[in-house]
Order: structure tokens, then sequence, then C-alpha cells
């Protein structure tokens, strides 16, 4: 299916807030987060018949979702996945609108990701050694952070990245989210303190990780034709590459190929062929932060960097709101909330919009002071073209670009 | 019933390649899947040869011995089984066999926690990129033995580098 750039959009976004205890079921916020969604879109039940979700057998199913919202849905598809999910999803949306199949999809995550299902276990699990775990976690390694330590570790090794270098990945996250009223983690945090937080497991100290957090969040995706007669203006969707994976024998990252090098590579001639752009016409990118190190990965991968450079590129201050090229200007899963990746999909929406819902007084009408000191604006200027880049481990990445 | 750590180690009846992997370590043999068709080993265990697709394999047995490629070290234990193990380096490996094969980024990599002469996890200031290892066997009862690889006496193929701190 060549030539669908510009053809489909992101009409609607909607979240519920960010908590450690939402004390309601993932049916109650995956309704709330697509009810949000289509009344920013302008959109009413009898408009949305499609709908699709994503996954870790942690969440509710979509007939529910839309059973709930009085939705009779023509197309439907609930997947298991985590991260790198989302971009997969839009391009999916896409293809069966396209196909015929419906009109107009709601895509969601709803997850209670601190208080039921977490992603780094909880230690509560029965323990049994069988099947794969025999390769990896009989050997100790049973979560996310020792999955990927290694591979951070041999970039440190072969390039001579440090743990100062990613550290001003949190601090820029986190000055991002201080302009954020909807982040989690709004305090402000330096390099320094990232280096002193408590050790996960070396070279990932504590605030290298993600936060856990419940939440609902939802997008709409449609058609160009129906697109511009909405509520708000379309994020134009210009190219999308979906769980792109690298050689990954058993399943395993480690097992192929430089282990710090991650399929990005793979997805970046796919995701930039469509969007007919390179790295350098992007204007804000939201690299998936599992890990202060996953994003410097993903950015050397797609091209924003030499690879093997991304420990300078990620402390040279371009990252940063004020910078040539923010990333992650929710704070992102360092410090926003832990949503697999599509909050930092509406993020980009609301910078496309130029609608970020910061501390600027008229927010809601594209009115920015683009004053990035703590409690202020985190709009970026002149935002046009967006760049997301998912993460599910280093063997598996998705992206998508999108304008205004 | 074999066990390790606590834990249950639970061998499916309808997987015969890990039975076959930790029967061989139980006899002192660390052994690799090398295809019918193509003659090429391969780590982890799988359905099919990746170089050639083919289904038919048999089991190889290997030096053990091999190079620390990359680590981490454990500070933070999730699961239960190595709260009392922490903290622990898990190494990844890169086997003498078949290294540079399909690509000069590739090779036979196999993870395991670094032990040390009693089988318990190694002090984490030995551990280091570049550092040679041989594999041991830890036996998990029932028949079964786990293989995990421990600091050799050979010189370091490289300049050891560690993270230290
Ligand atoms: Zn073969």
């Amino acid at each position: 299916m060549p030539g669908l750039k510009d053809k489909y959009a992101i009409v609607g976004i909607g979240m519920t807030e960010f908590s450690r205890n939402s004390g309601r079921t993932t049916r109650a916020l995956g309704v709330e987060a697509v009810r949000a969604a289509m009344v920013d879109a302008g959109l009413g039940a009898g408009e949305v018949d499609g709908m699709l979700s994503y996954h870790g057998n942690d969440s509710t199913a979509s007939p529910t979702i839309a059973g709930d919202l009085g939705i009779r849905l023509n197309f439907y598809m609930d997947c298991s996945g985590g991260g790198s999910s989302i971009e997969a999803l839009i391009g999916i949306a896409m293809g069966v609108i396209e196909a015929g199949m419906c009109s107009t999809v709601a895509i969601f995550r709803a997850m209670n990701g601190f208080t039921e299902a977490r992603i780094g276990g909880t230690g509560r699990q029965r323990p049994v050694f069988t099947g794969t775990s025999l390769e990896a976690g009989i050997h100790g390694m049973n979560s996310a952070a020792q999955s990927f330590a290694p591979s951070f570790m041999r970039h440190m090794f072969e390039y001579g990245t440090t743990s100062e270098q990613v550290a001003h990945v949190k601090m820029a996250h986190s000055h991002h989210a201080s302009n954020n009223p909807r982040a989690y983690y709004k305090q402000r945090i330096s390099v320094e303190d990232v280096l002193n937080s408590r050790w996960i497991t070396k070279p990932l100290h504590l605030l290298d990780c993600c936060v856990e957090t419940d939440n609902g969040v939802a997008i709409i995706v449609t058609s160009a034709d129906r697109a511009r007669n909405l509520r708000q203006r379309p994020a134009w969707i210009m190219g999308v590459a979906g769980r792109v994976n690298k050689e990954q024998p058993g399943g395993y990252h480690w097992s192929r190929g430089p282990i710090s090098r991650v399929a990005g590579v793979y997805g970046a001639p796919i995701v930039f062929g469509q969007a007919g752009i390179g790295p350098q016409d992007v204007d804000v990118t939201g690299s998936y932060d599992a890990f202060t190190f996953t994003t410097m990965l993903q950015l050397e991968a797609y091209g924003f960097c030499k690879e093997g450079e991304g420990g300078d590129y990620v402390s040279s201050g371009i990252i940063e709101l004020g910078g040539a090229r923010p990333n992650n200007t929710s704070g992102g899963h360092l410090c926003e909330g832990y949503t697999h990746g599509i909050g930092h999909i509406v993020e980009n929406v609301r910078q496309l919009r130029g609608l970020a819902d910061d501390y600027c007084p008229n927010w809601a009408a594209g009115e920015h002071s683009y004053d990035y000191t703590e409690g202020g604006c985190r709009q970026v200027k002149d935002a046009e073209i967006t760049m997301n880049l998912g993460w599910a481990m280093p063997a598996t990445g998705s992206a998508l670009i999108m304008h205004n | 019933m074999a066990e390790f750590l606590g834990a249950t180690v639970a061998i499916a009846p309808n997987d015969p390649e890990h039975l076959g992997f930790l029967q061989a370590a139980a006899a002192g043999r660390f052994v690799l899947q090398r295809c019918a068709e193509c003659a090429r080993l391969r780590y982890p265990i799988g359905n099919a040869c990746p170089f050639c697709t083919a289904l038919e394999w048999e089991w190889a047995e290997v030096s053990g011995k091999g190079t620390i490629y990359s680590y981490e070290a454990v500070m933070h234990p999730i699961h239960p089984s190595f709260r009392d193990q922490v903290p622990y380096a898990i190494v990844l490996v890169e086997l003498d066999e078949q290294r540079g094969v399909p690509t000069e980024h590739d090779g036979l990599r196999v993870l395991s926690m670094l032990v040390d002469a009693n089988d318990r996890p190694e002090s984490l200031e030995r551990v280091a990129i570049g550092l040679r290892v041989e594999v041991g066997f830890t036996p998990l009862g029932d028949g079964l033995a786990l293989p995990r690889f421990h600091l050799s006496e050979e010189a370091p193929e490289h300049t050891p580098w560690s993270l230290g701190g």
C-alpha cells in the first residue's frame, strides 16, 4: 500500500489521570479515555466504528469498552503487546480503513500498571523455571531492566558512553514534566540525583528506570476526508513502521548482532521512506523511555546521531525544551507515567496542534510563553514534524512520523 | 522433582529439547543443537535452524569455553529465588565455537550467572568484559544440571573492561 502519506490523521486524544491508586478497573479507565478522545474529536458514538487495543492480559477488551459507550463496531481487534504496539496499531487502523472494513478507529491502552500488573514484576509470582526461562530467568534475568542492561553495558564498553551522559535523559524529561500538570513526577531531577540514586542492576540506577502508573489513554484515527471536518486540527500521518524486528533466535534480543544496535535500524528506511523526509527534518521526538538509555539507542538507530554518539547527543542539550529537537516533552515514561508508548503519541499530537496543556494560562487558545522554566511552558515553538520511536526491547521497535 | 533456589524446575512433557540440554549437563556435557543440514550450531534452543530453516538437528558437545561479551550486576532482585543471591553478575558469554558467524558481529551467546569455585555468585569486583570463562554444571536433582560459567585461568581475550563503582 504505497502512498498513504497524508491520507490518515489522528483526530482525537484522551487520557485519564496518572496515578498509583486508580481504585478503578481497566474497563473504567479505558471507557474514560476513549470517551475523552471522542469528545476531543467531536465524534459521537455512532461515528466511531472501529476499535483496537493492546494488552498483556491486564486490560479490558474492545467490545466491552465500546458496549459501555453505546458504540457498535464494524471492526475490532485486541492484541497482545506492550511497547512499540501503538505505532503498529496506527498502521493497522489505516489499513483496515483503507480496506473498507470501518471508517474511524479508536485505539486504547488501559492498565493498572502499578496496582495490578507491574511490568517489572512484583516478586509474588510462583517460583517455577520452565521453557525459555531455563535460558534466562534461571540465571537471574527476570525483569525488563535485567533483560536490557547488558545492551547498555556493551554500548559503554564499545563507545565510552557513561551513566552521566544518559542521566541527562532523565534530567531533561523531568524538566519537561515540571511543566506538565498531569505528570506523576513533576519534580526536577539533576544528573547528580540520578547518579546518586541506588543501583537496580548496574549500569542502571533507580532513576534510569521509568515510573509505573495506573492510567488509560486513547487516540482516534480516521481518513483525510473525515479528519478535515472534525473539531481539532488533524495530526497528519506521514509514515509508520510497526514492530520491526532484529534477528533474534529463540526470541532473545541478545542472541544476534551488536546487542546495542536496536531494531530501529530496520524501521528507519521504512518510516523515513514513506514520509519522504530525514531525521534532520524532525522538530520533536518521542523516543521510548522505559529507561534513560533506551531513548539514546533509538535516537542512534533512527539516525538522529551516529551509532556510538548517542551519549553525546542526549547530553548536549538538543533533547531539552529550548534545544534543537526536544524529546518527550510530556516527561515521558520516566516522569509523566507509563502508558506503553501511547502517551508519547498523545503528546506529539498536542505539540502539532500547538496545544500543549502546560501552565500557560491560555494554552487552550494556543497562547504560549515559550518560557521553559519550572512551572511554565512546554510547547515547542513552531513544531511542524514529530516522530515517535517505539520500543519493546532491543530487537523490536516501531516508528511514526506526523505533521500538522 | 528438580529444584533450584527454592523454585521448581519443570520440564514440560512436550519439551524434549530443554530436557536433553539439562540431562547432558548432568552427565558433564555442554551441548548445543547442531543443524542436520548446514551443520551450524545454535543457541538458544529453537525448533528450526535460523540459518537454513531445517527442522532436523542433533546434540553436539562444545568446549564450554568463551569470553564475556557483556554483563550486568544485579543489585535489586525481583524474583524471590534471587533475594539471597544479590549482588550477582549475569554474563553474556560468546562461545569459542562459530565466532563471527554469520556476520562479524555474531556468535553463539549464552547467558549465565557468573559463579565462583563454590558455585556461588562470583564477586562483582572480578567480572569484566573480555575475561575468559568456562562452563561448570550445577546439579538440579532428578537427573538434571544447569550449565553455568565461571572465570577461567586463561589470559583475557583483550584488555578487560568493567564499569567499576
Ligand atoms: Zn541449518
